[in-house]
């Protein structure tokens, strides 16, 4: 080292500066990396709850908890039979999921495909502080898209949370990846109990042989309609048949000035996702057709390019620019009928929470889905999966299991306004207070319940066919034009099938 | 040798001093791009680790998918309507603010001011100005008996009606680069021109405008690698049941929906490397064309 630079850095100074330049490099990135990685998908605020679990509180109430828990700390290895007993018991304070809840202080973490569902972790998680009040919770509710694009980079790089509820089709493709962790035997014992959930729905859960996931709550559909446009019109029932829907939407529709200002019956025409798409096969369902038809080897094809395709597509166009029932410049879906911009759509029951929120003034019922050449309703199953990667996978089961608790249903059926799949309890506090829950929950012998196939191709077919369909909508050339219409949906359902054999699920 | 010595301790410090901030860019930016591009040539999937080397055969398919065509076009045609109107608007605004206006600085706070604002609340607060129900535009158009339009429903209309919201928000940005670009010509050349009996237009277009020209270059660039990658405007603005949704398709959001909807990983390599080349195409073009001789 030449004398020189001796002089002008030394040795200490050279080690100050360089661990200067160190640290100034070290905060420049962080503020750099911060702010490239802020979260964007988080639409709702994340709702942080229980950050008052002091420790003392922890320390205090550990004997509680260990009381709570006693016989699971001998019992995590009971039988699920014992510890479906247990956890169908029903009250809190009965509580007993079979899972070894530590007493040592636990953070969950919630991740929810719904905004709507914060309050109900908020409340509910409450609750479970009364019974294991060493345990806080970060909960985060999303709208579906966010979560989606969330558990995307999440789950594969186990980073997710450790409960994530869902609709299972958006979990699936990481089930059949081997990146979700199978159901403990307590939770599968809970989901065999007979008479507690509908096979139908628990047997979407299943992936070599095994089961993913508790079902939690199911999107049912019913058709809404404004109780004083209908007594306007002169109308005393709801429709009960597709051919009443047509009729009746002609009836209430209100023209002023040359503009719609109530539509008859809301169509799903455009906006984002797949909606678009459901919303046309639950059409198309009574139609006869279905978005696929699984074969007998377990395959799928398209089933929507044939008679019942073009009658529910002819219905929608119709209904357009010919009855005029529907405009698509017009409001649409809830709030519409919120603002009293429609007499009649079909949605799900968490509208019923809603309104009661938004519009609590509205005067309004619901009916099942109407008849057709076949009579159904789809359900859209929502389930809780604990993360592959949660340090606290017990706490979080243990959760889960008690939210499948009727008090917790009961609170989410009335309050949010989900329909929990869990059917072996009445509900009839809630159904009670909210008649319009009942076309949610309406049984027939002939009133079939029907899912989408739960395949991972499933949501880019609809999200396609959506695409397609609306675009359709907004087409009033097609108008009295069979032949353009057959070619869309004979288009739409080519690029079905392409997804379909690309993925080797045709047949 | 001493002094070499000296040189290589000094090359040394900076090297260490640089060296954290160097391995972290390249980890968060130039390993993705090296990975995007590797990628684009595998059958990868998001969620399954092990990924088929196809070669091409993502490019093959990009040239038969309609969504990525259309996306594709539709983003050209927003980073043009883009990059024209807020360039000559913000050189007419700069013009006008240096030239005729004395205490401009107010209206360029003005101007500016939408830059700065978050996009998210601006796109929602433009799609209630575009709403066919209670929007402002239909509101004002109204007044001139212009029937209500629903601006954002259909792709042809709502594609130009996002253009026009993404011109308002960058036009200030522009113009106050533009703004420094001109108060930077010393007065010298405007002066000697006029004495020379140049007009003030003759002045714009010999002396002004040519002396522009690396300002001009750098918000050219600018606006066009900001438009190529418009996405959240787009997504804010359709996602509304009097909205088009899906059906404005831009390169962003496709990239977005083929990786992180359906996993398609490698395909989604595949168009993100078609923008990244795209955009470096163009970069280069106008560095070609627009430079200073200067």
């Amino acid at each position: 080292m030449s004398e020189e630079f001796k002089k002008r850095v030394s040795r200490r100074k050279f080690v100050s500066l360089t661990g200067g330049a160190l640290a100034a490099s070290a905060l420049l990135v962080a503020c750099g990396d911060n702010t490239a990685t802020a979260p964007v998908a988080s639409t709702t605020a994340a709702a942080t709850t229980a950050a008052t679990a002091t420790t003392a509180a922890a320390t205090t109430a550990a004997t509680a908890t260990t009381a709570a828990a006693t016989t699971a700390a001998g019992a995590a290895t009971t039988a699920a039979g014992a510890a479906t007993t247990a956890a169908t018991g029903g009250t809190a304070a009965a509580f007993n999921s079979g899972f070894t809840v530590p007493t040592t202080p636990i953070k969950l973490s919630i991740w929810a495909d719904a905004p709507e569902m914060a309050a109900y972790y908020q409340k509910v998680s409450a609750d479970y502080q009364k019974l294991r009040p060493n345990v806080t919770f970060d909960i985060q509710a999303f709208a579906a898209r966010d979560f989606e694009a969330k558990i995307a980079a999440a789950i594969p790089s186990d980073t997710a949370a450790d409960v994530m509820q869902g609709n299972i089709y958006a979990f699936r493709k990481y089930i059949e990846a081997n990146l979700l962790p199978k159901n403990p035997s307590q939770v599968t014992g809970l989901i065999n109990t007979a008479g507690a959930y509908p096979k139908e729905l628990t047997d979407l859960l299943i992936f070599n042989k095994d089961y993913y996931g508790m079902p939690f709550y199911q999107g049912r559909h019913a058709i809404y309609y404004n109780t004083d446009f209908f007594t306007a019109a002169g109308l005393t029932s709801a429709p009960a048949t597709m051919d009443d829907l047509t009729t009746y939407a002609k009836k209430l529709v209100k023209v002023s000035g040359g503009n719609m200002t109530v539509s008859g019956l809301s169509l799903r025409l455009t906006g984002a996702g797949s909606g678009i798409a459901e919303k046309f096969g639950m059409w198309l369902f009574p139609n006869g057709g279905d978005i696929l038809q699984k074969t007998a080897d377990g395959k799928y094809h398209s089933n929507y390019s044939n008679e019942a395709g073009m009658k529910t597509l002819k219905m929608y166009i119709d209904m357009l620019y010919k009855d005029k029932t529907d405009d698509p410049k017009i409001k649409h879906d809830t709030e519409a009928f919120e603002l009293q911009a429609t007499a009649m759509y079909a949605r799900e029951s968490n509208v019923v929470g809603d309104i009661a929120a938004k519009a609590p003034t509205l005067k309004y019922n619901t009916a099942p889905m109407p008849k057709g050449v076949r009579w159904g309703d789809l359900s859209s199953p929502v389930s809780h999966m604990v993360s592959k990667s949660s340090k606290n996978a017990d706490t979080a089961w243990d959760f889960v299991m008690y939210c499948a608790q009727e008090a917790q249903l009961n609170y989410l059926l009335g309050s949010i306004g989900w329909i929990p799949q869990r059917q072996d309890y009445t509900y009839a506090e809630a159904l009670k207070a909210k008649p319009q829950f009942a076309a949610f929950v309406f049984k027939d012998p002939n009133y079939k319940l029907y899912t989408a196939p739960n395949i991972g191709q499933f949501d880019e077919i609809q999200t396609k066919l959506a695409e397609r369909l609306s675009k359709a909508y907004l087409d009033s050339s097609l108008l009295n034009n069979d032949a353009g219409m057959k070619k869309v949906l004979e288009d739409a359902a080519k690029e079905s099938d392409d997804i379909l054999k690309k993925a080797n699920l045709y047949g | 040798m001493g002094g070499s010595s000296l040189q290589r301790q000094k090359l040394m410090f900076v090297f260490i001093g640089l060296a954290p901030i160097i391995i972290i860019y390249g980890a968060t930016r130039i390993w993705p791009i090296i990975r995007t591009f590797s990628l684009s040539l595998f059958d990868s999937n998001l969620v399954t680790p092990e990924a088929k080397f196809i070669g091409a055969q993502n490019y093959v398919d990009l040239l038969d998918d309609d969504s990525f065509k259309t996306a594709f076009l539709n983003t050209t045609l927003f980073a043009l309507g883009t990059v024209v109107a807020s360039l000559t608007l913000g050189l007419v605004l700069a013009l006008v603010l240096t030239q005729f206006i004395r205490k401009s600085s107010l209206y360029q706070l003005i101007y500016f001011l939408p830059f700065v604002m978050p996009i998210v609340p601006v796109a929602i607060v433009w799609r209630w100005i575009y709403d066919p129900g209670y929007g402002l535009l239909n509101y004002f158009l109204s007044w001139f008996g212009i029937p209500k339009q629903a601006f954002l429903l259909y792709p042809e209309t709502g594609l130009w009606a996002i253009v026009a919201m993404n011109v308002w928000k960058v036009v200030g940005y522009n113009m106050v680069i533009l703004i420094v670009g001109i108060r930077n010509i010393p007065l010298l050349y405007s002066e000697a021109a006029a004495i020379d009996g140049a007009g003030r237009f003759a002045v714009l277009r010999y002396i002004t405008v040519p002396l522009l020209k690396p300002v001009i270059l750098f918000v050219l660039v600018v606006t066009t690698i900001g438009a190529y990658n418009v996405f959240t405007s787009v997504y804010v603005m359709t996602q509304s049941t009097t909205a088009s949704g899906n059906a404005i398709k831009i390169l962003v959001g496709e990239i977005v929906q083929n990786g992180f909807r359906y996993s398609k990983m490698g395909y989604a390599s595949s168009q993100a490397v078609i923008l990244f080349v795209v955009v470096m195409a163009l970069t280069l073009i106008q560095f070609r064309f627009v430079r200073s001789d200067t």
